[in-house]
């Protein structure tokens, strides 16, 4: 009989290797001392935050979510409230509690409440939507995602509607994405291998004998879908201080597209999946905004259509989808190389027509 | 001693009598068998035992008491647990994990489930196979673990539905000796679902025979032996064929 180490000790290289990656594109990032390539870096780490988000939602539970952006206008928002200076709020959003005006947070203070914020809102959709399974509950993660771009677009005295709302304090320095970023990681990281991440992957993977081992289906999804309420929430607070801008549209259809073509080309039950899938696609857009723009080569002017950035990254998926459903990282997880050995040993018996997504960390 | 019944259990879907009045009742460390044609009704009677299906009329009884409607998880949580047809294993996660969620989805701490995980690998006799992908065990094996996720946190009551489905004849009486255990060692009570009518004659303390919803005869094998009433529902056209039977094809 095989010896095993404690989980942690068997799954800490997942977040370890993802955190060094990070870093590493942080490093460089410093490195390189390109302004716009620093902004560039923080759209990417928001990213990560956000399809990370997504992934402890969706990679364990199995249940597709095309709401949790509404999570991430609610910490923007949250963020907006918290951080911007009281005389702007009074003119621009009279009708927010006079406490809330006077109220002037540092951003690292009001980015938790925001992402708490939007958690509690976590909650109590999914108090409802979490009895409902498969696609009646993705449909209904939609529903709740127009709702709340309906009424931050409607609500004027204290959203704005759909003007933009200025004077959130901006931050440039790259270091608070990072830490956040790999924040989220951690937390991705340690609800998965958490007894509740079990428990939910169990009932992912076999939901009739889950029910017969004492698993509560709805509480466990309940509990994914705060944590990612929570993360993709953090990531709309910093999202605001990356802009200094907000508006409800910003967080809807175009960045839920994204968000979940990242996951999906990633690998949907994979942490390593979903940082990966991330990486890659905002090296490809970056790559596809140089070649809308214009590129000179040697005389001869290589530019592509406008729009073909969001054309690619759907062929991709739907390419994705179609050749290799479990995605880049095929439902594994990033280990050391020895262990992988190891692992891969441990695998030979198993079936090779086996399509059926793991996501389940070794 | 505990004893879990049916009381006047009806089930209609859509018009249809699944179940009709069937009462029944499983007593600590006893294997009561439950036979009867395919499409009698005695999967949805497990599934009405277990929380999976609620009763149109009638009431699930714990020592008597008529239980509240409760979820399947709920029901597992009070001490009653049951297998599936087709093992229903989690095919990507070891052997040892499929015990360990169970115990976890109980309430115990991860080192807890996996050392009853252990130990119970080791009771059923397939410790060696802890670390083999649960996907990848032959079928006997397969209904062993299932077996063996089953009885994690010691419950008071086990339903097996078709365990012996397939087996050959030594891997049967393999079988039988591990529920006999089961009942004996572990003061659970049994209930078994089988197709194979020899080896729920052979096993059983009592039997209730089951036809279109109803429950048609009741009592120790040599009353089952012995039924006329059997004998047709059952056995339909084969009515001069000598109980016991190995197997009954659908």
């Amino acid at each position: 009989m095989l010896r095993r180490g404690s989980v942690v000790r068997r799954t800490i290289a997942t977040p370890i290797i993802l955190s060094a990656l990070i870093l590493a594109l942080a490093i460089f990032t410093v490195w390189s001392g390109s302004r716009p390539f620093n902004q560039t870096v923080i759209d990417v780490l928001l990213r990560v935050m956000l399809v990370v988000g997504l992934y402890i939602f969706i990679g364990n539970s199995g249940v597709l979510s095309f709401g949790h952006i509404g999570f991430t206008c609610l910490g923007a928002y949250a963020a907006a409230w918290l951080t911007m200076p009281p005389m702007m709020k009074g003119m621009m959003l009279p009708g927010l509690p006079g406490w809330l005006i006077a109220t002037k947070l540092p951003y690292w203070v009001a980015a938790p409440i925001a992402a708490t914020f939007a958690a509690v809102f976590a909650w109590l959709f999914g108090l409802v939507l979490m009895r409902l399974s498969g696609i009646a509950a993705s449909i209904a993660t939609f529903a709740m995602l127009a709702m709340i771009n309906k009424i931050y677009s409607n609500w004027s005295s204290v959203t704005g509607a759909t003007s933009s709302v200025v004077g959130i304090p901006i931050v440039r320095d790259l270091w608070p994405y990072v830490i956040a970023a790999i924040l989220c990681i951690v937390i991705a990281w340690a609800h998965a291998i958490s007894r509740a991440g079990l428990k939910l992957r169990a009932a992912r993977d076999e939901p009739v004998a889950a029910q017969a081992s004492g698993i509560d289906i709805p509480r466990e999804r309940l509990v994914a879908f705060v944590v990612s309420g929570w993360v993709t929430g953090l990531a709309g607070a910093l999202f605001a201080h990356s802009l200094g801008v907000v508006t409800p549209d910003t967080f809807y259809l175009a960045m839920t597209f994204m968000a979940l073509s990242m996951l999906v080309v990633g690998g949907m039950s994979s942490l390593s999946g979903a940082v990966l899938g991330v990486l890659v696609l905002s090296l490809l857009i970056q790559l596809l905004r140089g070649l809308e723009r214009g590129v000179d080569m040697g005389g001869v002017a290589l530019k592509i259509p406008n729009g073909l950035q969001e054309i690619a990254l759907g062929v991709i998926m739907i390419a994705i989808l179609m050749f290799r459903p479990s995605g880049m990282m095929g439902n594994r997880e990033l280990v050391w190389p020895r262990a992988r050995r190891r692992r891969a040993a441990d695998a030979a018996p198993r079936s090779s027509t086996n399509t059926q997504p793991t996501g389940v960390h070794r | 001693m505990k004893t879990l019944g049916a009381d006047r259990v009806s089930v209609a879907f859509a018009g249809l009598r699944a179940l009709s009045g069937v009462t029944l009742s499983v007593a600590s460390g006893r294997i009561v068998g439950l036979i009867g044609p395919n499409g009698a009704g005695k999967t949805t009677l497990v599934n009405v035992l277990t929380g999976f299906q609620a009763p149109t009329e009638g009431a699930v009884t714990l020592d008597g008491v008529p239980l509240p409607k409760l979820g399947p998880h709920e029901v597992r949580r009070r001490g009653i647990a049951r297998t599936f047809q087709g093992g229903r294993l989690f095919r990507d996660l070891p052997v040892i994990d499929n015990l360990e969620v169970t115990g976890v989805g109980l309430g115990q701490s991860r080192a807890a489930a996996i050392a009853e995980a252990r130990a119970m690998l080791d009771w059923i006799g397939i410790a060696p196979l802890a670390e083999r992908i649960a996907g990848t065990l032959p079928y006997t094996d397969e209904r062993r673990v299932a077996i063996g996720r089953a009885l994690m946190g010691r419950p008071d009551f086990v339903l097996l539905d078709e365990p012996a489905a397939g087996m050959s004849a030594p891997e049967a009486a393999e079988l039988s000796a591990l529920i006999r255990r089961i009942a004996g060692e572990m003061g659970c009570g049994v209930l078994l679902i089988e197709h194979n009518v020899g080896l729920v004659l052979q096993l059983c303390d009592h039997i209730v025979v089951l036809d279109s919803g109803s429950v048609i005869e009741q009592g120790p094998p040599g009353v089952i032996r012995a039924s006329d009433k059997v004998r047709h529902a059952y056995m339909g056209t084969a009515a001069e064929t000598d109980l016991p039977v190995p197997e009954i094809e659908g």
